[in-house]
């Protein structure tokens, strides 16, 4: 019964998991709006327009929702405080699953792994608004599917 | 006295001592149940703070099984001339543990949701990669509290079964844990479910609904623990009517041909009873040795729950006794 309510009440809003904000409804097909934080090689702010690893996975997946990207540099507490107030849809910078940001932020699943100058592993993840589930399966699914294309590609 | 009861050992007559065994055996599942759970609810948790306060949870459940195995095993110890009472009272600090244990699972959570609500938090619950797709992961905590929910249902009626057979509080207030578990998992699968509609507010509210019926439990058997360390008087193991034990050693006691009047105090040392009976002797001579130790042994054959009595012939009755409502 539970799964049925779930069922119909999810067909109304259009995705399950839904976001309170409407995260997605509102990106797809409009604008992207994504903090980010200088942080080489996954993001940098020295051209004219932001680069690196993390900046071309965003503009991948904002192509999947048919998105603009609205970009919007920063210090990554800057941004947090962006994002919490709804400012941001999300933020990229060489986050790992061990920011301390996560207690304000909802973290992806790691979608790389890198290892440091101390030998420890970092995981990397990017941060989206807190409870925009929808959002954030929808980046996770992509991030995933990515990460799976690229081990294929280096193992091949 | 009769030999085998001043050994005062926690023995019982067989079909009890069969109960007491199922018990005991049904208390070391229930932790190895747990140890299940437990590990459960850690893989599925991942960052989400409402499996972590889920997980805390679980581990507060430990609590009460374990206290009624050490109660019960120290109970079986016999008395000795430096613990001449035996050591009965272990189940009623068994029952003031597992009691404690449930007051704070319930504050807990009424505390932690709370403040959720208040700060206007909104529960973060992404994907999981299973098998190479990335499904919602809270399909997976959901699954993981039908999961868990299911043994502490059955165990809790179990254990709800053999408590009044044993007059065992612990046992009954552990079946109150069980209750408090499953109720706990199936608020957390609502407030889940309820987070993929996007209602951020539904996992704390429900858990706050189901943390006052855990803390109204919580306190109803703390106060029924602490009434017996205080030595009220004693009630059926539920702790909602006068044990009726209670009116059948008065009954006893004023039928004996020589007494005029008569009643009764009765300790209630856990999962048996200390009886101290005053008589007043229709006349002084009556109240001999061989009388007294005569109604001693009746009121022994009456229950297997009486393990001790002490008999004092006196002039008039103790007030307490006298002025004794009527249960």
């Amino acid at each position: 019964m539970l799964s049925l309510l779930v069922a119909v009440l999810a067909g109304c809003s259009g995705h399950y998991p839904a976001d309170p904000h409407g995260t997605l409804n509102r990106v797809t097909g409009s604008i992207l709006r994504v903090g980010v934080s200088h942080n080489k090689p996954f993001t940098s702010l020295e051209g004219e327009t932001p680069a690196g690893e993390e900046v071309a996975l965003i503009e991948e997946f904002a192509s999947t929702l048919d998105a603009e990207i609205e970009w919007m540099d920063g210090s990554v507490e800057e941004l947090v405080d962006q994002l919490e107030h709804g400012r941001l849809d999300m933020i990229i910078g060489g986050l790992t699953d061990q920011t301390p940001w996560q207690s304000k932020v909802g973290l992806t699943l790691p979608y790389a792994e890198t290892t440091d100058e101390f030998g420890q592993t970092d995981k990397h993840v990017m941060a989206v608004r807190m409870g925009e589930n929808a959002f954030l399966l929808e980046l996770d699914t992509f991030l995933q599917s990515q990460a799976q294309q690229s081990r294929g590609g280096q193992s091949r | 006295m009769s030999a085998e009861r001043s050994r005062d050992t926690e023995h019982m007559p067989a079909d009890v001592a069969e109960v007491m065994r199922k018990a005991v055996r049904l208390e070391w599942i229930t932790i190895a149940v747990l140890v299940g759970i437990v590990i459960i609810v850690y893989l599925a948790m991942g960052n989400s703070q409402a499996m972590k306060t889920a997980w805390i949870e679980d581990m507060l459940s430990f609590i009460p099984p374990i206290a009624f195995l050490i109660g019960v095993r120290v109970t079986r110890r016999p008395a000795d001339a430096k613990h001449p009472f035996g050591y009965h009272r272990a189940i009623g600090i068994s029952h003031v543990v597992a009691a404690t244990a449930l007051v704070v699972m319930g504050a807990i959570l009424i505390g932690d949701s709370a403040l959720k609500l208040i700060r206007i938090e909104h529960p973060t619950i992404g994907g999981i990669q299973v098998l190479g797709t990335t499904i919602w992961m809270g399909w997976l905590m959901m699954a993981a509290m039908v999961v868990t929910a299911i043994p502490p249902i059955i165990l809790g009626r179990m254990k709800l079964k053999l408590a009044p057979q044993l007059h065992n509080k612990v046992l009954y207030a552990d079946a109150d844990m069980n209750k408090a578990d499953w109720m706990t998992s199936l608020s957390a699968l609502v407030g889940v479910a309820g987070i993929g509609l996007g209602w951020w507010w539904a996992d704390a509210a429900a858990a706050i609904i189901i943390a006052t019926s855990i803390l109204k439990d919580g306190i109803g058997n703390l106060r029924a623990a602490v009434a017996g360390l205080i030595d009220a008087r004693p009630t059926t193991f539920d702790s909602k009517h006068t044990h009726p034990l209670v009116d059948e050693v008065d009954a006893h006691l004023q039928q004996v041909d020589w007494v005029r009047s008569a009643a009764a105090r009765i300790r209630d040392e856990g999962q048996v009873f200390h009886v101290e009976g005053f008589l007043v002797p229709e006349t002084p001579g009556a109240a001999t040795p061989e009388n007294l130790e005569a109604v001693r042994r009746q009121l022994f054959d009456l229950d297997w729950k009486i393990r001790d009595v002490t008999l004092s012939p006196v002039t008039e009755l103790p007030n307490v006794l006298e002025t004794q409502p009527e249960a």
